[in-house]
């Protein structure tokens, strides 16, 4: 095998370098570049123009990690990650099977089902936004005649509660479209050896479906909680803002709020390199513990 | 995220590389504004029309957000050695702005280097206050100068037995009114308030004149303090948290976000930014008025004048920028402050004209006895009582502080803590920033 491979050698020593070129140039230009800066950024202490940069050492994190909202911020963040997965993996796996089981009109399901991925996640907030808004939202005003008092903007659980909604529902597509394609592959004869053994379909499911569903699964986990982490910014921004009382600012909003709107670059750039930790810290533990149960087919 | 902002700055130099090969034989001229829909198409089309009255200069007028956004967008382009010309600031940031020097060069000497005349004194006084420096000069032009005023539903007025040509005019009137309307069920909610901060706060403290922080709010040094703990600013806030649990007041949100509560109708009064006129003249389907911020009577020699909000135009600064694009950014000022723009953005907006001759020129023409109730917020800057705090403030870190503000009364809203706490909390969050800040700066 090893000397098969060996053999396979491009004749031309720079042409793989070119190719890599556009590409490494990407990451490096759009991706380190600026990780690099905020970095150095994280140990100095500059004002908003650049007129005064300083040296600060680790100033920056002593004052982030002394800061008791800083870990009621960090807490927060594991609560709305945590119920943002949980919410869109299980509805999509549950949408998966019913579109599998489809016989007709599977493509018109499985398309309207995709839909909210393409929505951008401002415009999704909006779109929830607008359902919710005490004053003018439809949600708003069946819950309010059914008699509940929803405030989402003094009632911190209610925002948290809507922007969660928000952020799970777009994400709920894209696990679902993995889902259906992973149940897809999982072979016909399998299932049907194991309806003539006479399984039931709730035990074909927990025996056969979902450990074969399991790589699928770990990996929805893993981009879920990363998009969970950072890509539900717009969503926050646009619903929130953060409020009320920081109800619903999260790690990645914070970073935000301090550094575009305060201005504070040294702390936003610090906050920013611990959470580029916690989420590679977070990563690790799931690939160190969770795949161990994966069973790769 | 990590690359956000250094995005923004390539991004600048991008556009501004683009428009730099495109104005070969104009010189543009950049201006970044923080309004929108109406407010914004107007503006560029003060800009249109001062394109069409000369060929040297274009003016360019961008949207990049909100004030904070379109700031930390300016000040992205700024480290990547292109800002805009001319860029829209609102109030509460001009703390941060008058600190940045090197960055922004003061429109007093715009004018001076391009031999244009240009004398302070043409603006409103409060105006001037804000935006200048101590001795005379202003560090930015006035443009959208607004204050805050008290929207109130006549309709509802008359269905709750009040009578809608008498407003009230104090808080103890207010709240009997409000009072009244629920009794009545005449509507859902009896007050709101946009803008938390900006309201019960800064305009409280300069209607009662009371310092809102040490060192003459901020004006005479960074090593300013918040003293707003005490017993007027506590009652303030502690009758928001009365009235918001029989909805005879009921919180809307920051910002902006209440007026909709009023221009639906669920809400009988609004406390809002003058500038606010425009929107509920257009949306809200029912007969308004229009009064001046309540106050509390007992408070000694009380009512004394608000003051403004709104925002100013500020001139960056920038290494190689030529004496030939600053003496186009003072021309295109020159055409903003002439009565005839200032004139017409008051009346079509509801903000304010920013100079004494605009103001001047409505008068004579007719305009506040056509429109009853739009000289209300000029009234309620020039007639009431100046007094030593009634001047406007300076802070660094304002927009933040400002939030501080908004978090803790929430809580207190929430029930989570009393007022006293809550403005507690404030000072001492506050008073950190203002810490940090002072730091940054020396």
């Amino acid at each position: 095998m090893s000397e098969v491979q060996r053999k396979v050698v491009f004749p031309n020593r720079a042409l793989p370098y070119l190719l890599l070129g556009p590409q490494l140039a990407v990451t490096l230009v759009f991706f380190l570049w600026p990780s690099a800066q905020a970095v150095l950024m994280a140990f100095q202490q500059q004002d908003a123009f650049g007129l005064s940069v300083k040296f600060s050492g680790i100033d920056n994190f002593v004052n982030i990690l002394a800061d008791p909202g800083y870990y009621d911020t960090l807490v927060r963040t594991l609560v709305f990650s945590a119920s943002v997965t949980l919410l869109a993996l299980l509805p999509a796996l549950a949408l998966a099977v019913a579109a599998d089981s489809l016989l007709r009109a599977r493509a018109a399901y499985t398309t309207a089902l995709m839909v909210p991925y393409a929505i951008a996640p401002a415009i999704a907030g909006v779109l929830w936004l607008f359902m919710f808004s005490p004053s003018i939202g439809t949600v708003a005003f069946l819950l309010r005649s059914a008699g509940l008092a929803w405030n989402p903007t003094l009632n911190g659980n209610d925002a948290m509660f809507l922007v969660i909604l928000a952020s799970a529902w777009k994400q709920i597509a894209y696990n679902f479209l993995f889902f259906l394609a992973g149940l897809q592959s999982i072979p016909r004869s399998l299932l049907e050896a194991a309806s003539i053994d006479g399984a039931g379909t709730w035990l074909r499911f927990r025996t056969i479906v979902f450990p074969l569903l399991s790589p699928t699964t770990f990996f929805l986990l893993v981009v879920g909680l990363v998009y969970a982490f950072f890509d539900t910014f717009g969503v926050i921004h646009a619903v929130t803002s953060g409020g009320p009382a920081k109800a619903t600012e999260i790690l990645v909003y914070k970073v935000y709020y301090d550094g575009i709107v305060a201005l504070d670059l040294g702390n936003s750039a610090a906050q920013s390199v611990l959470l580029m930790l916690l989420v590679i810290g977070l990563t690790t533990v799931q690939f160190r513990f969770v795949e161990r149960r994966v069973h790769y087919a | 995220m990590f690359s956000r902002r250094r995005l923004m700055g390539v991004f600048a130099a991008f556009v501004a590389a683009a428009s730099n090969t495109v104005a070969v034989a104009q010189t543009e001229i950049q201006m970044w504004i923080g309004l929108t829909a109406n407010l914004g198409e107007l503006i560029t089309r003060f800009a249109d029309d001062f394109n069409k009255s000369q060929n040297e200069y274009k003016v360019v007028v961008a949207y990049k957000g909100q004030y904070p956004e379109q700031r930390a967008a300016s000040v992205a382009a700024f480290r990547a050695g292109n800002p805009p010309h001319i860029m829209q600031m609102f109030d509460a940031g001009s703390g941060d702005m008058v600190q940045a020097r090197g960055a922004v060069v003061p429109v007093s000497e715009v004018f001076k280097r391009a031999g244009i005349a240009f004398n302070p004194a043409d603006f409103i006084a409060p105006a001037r206050g804000y935006y200048g420096l101590p001795n005379g000069d202003l560090l930015s032009m006035p443009f959208n100068v607004s204050t805050t005023v008290l929207f109130y539903n006549k309709d509802v007025f008359r269905k709750a037995g009040l009578n809608p040509d008498q407003p009230p005019r104090t808080w103890p009137q207010l709240i009997e009114a409000s009072s009244k309307i629920r009794s009545s069920n005449a509507s859902a909610c009896g007050f709101t308030t946009t803008w938390l901060a900006w309201i019960m706060l800064e305009q409280f403290s300069s209607r009662h004149n009371l310092p809102i922080a040490t060192k003459a709010n901020g004006r005479g040094g960074l090593d300013t303090e918040l003293t707003v703990n005490n017993a007027s600013n506590q009652r303030m806030v502690q009758t928001l948290v009365d009235l918001q649990k029989d909805k005879r007041f009921d919180y809307g949100g920051r910002s902006n976000d209440a007026a909709a509560k009023f221009i639906s109708g669920e809400c009988a009064m609004l406390t809002q930014s003058s500038g606010g006129l425009g929107a509920i003249a257009r949306d809200a389907k029912f007969e308004f008025g229009t009064a001046q911020l309540p106050y509390w009577p007992d408070v000694q020699g009380t009512p004394y004048a608000t003051t403004i909000g709104g925002a100013s135009l500020w001139v960056y600064n920038a290494p190689k920028r030529t004496d030939q694009e600053f003496r186009g950014v003072a021309l295109f000022l020159n055409h903003l402050r002439s009565d005839k723009v200032m004139s017409e953005w008051a009346k079509a907006t509801g903000f304010l004209p920013a100079t004494n001759s605009a103001f001047k020129a409505m008068s004579d023409e007719g305009f506040f006895k056509k429109n009853p109730g739009r000289d209300v917020p000029i009234l309620s800057l020039i007639e009431s009582a100046k007094g030593e705090h009634t001047n406007g403030y300076r802070f660094g870190r304002w927009t933040e502080i400002r939030d501080v503000y908004h978090e803790e009364v929430e809580r207190a809203l929430q029930g989570n803590q009393t007022p006293q706490q809550a403005l507690a909390n404030f000072e001492r969050r506050g008073n950190t920033m203002l810490r940090a800040f002072e730091k940054t700066v020396n």
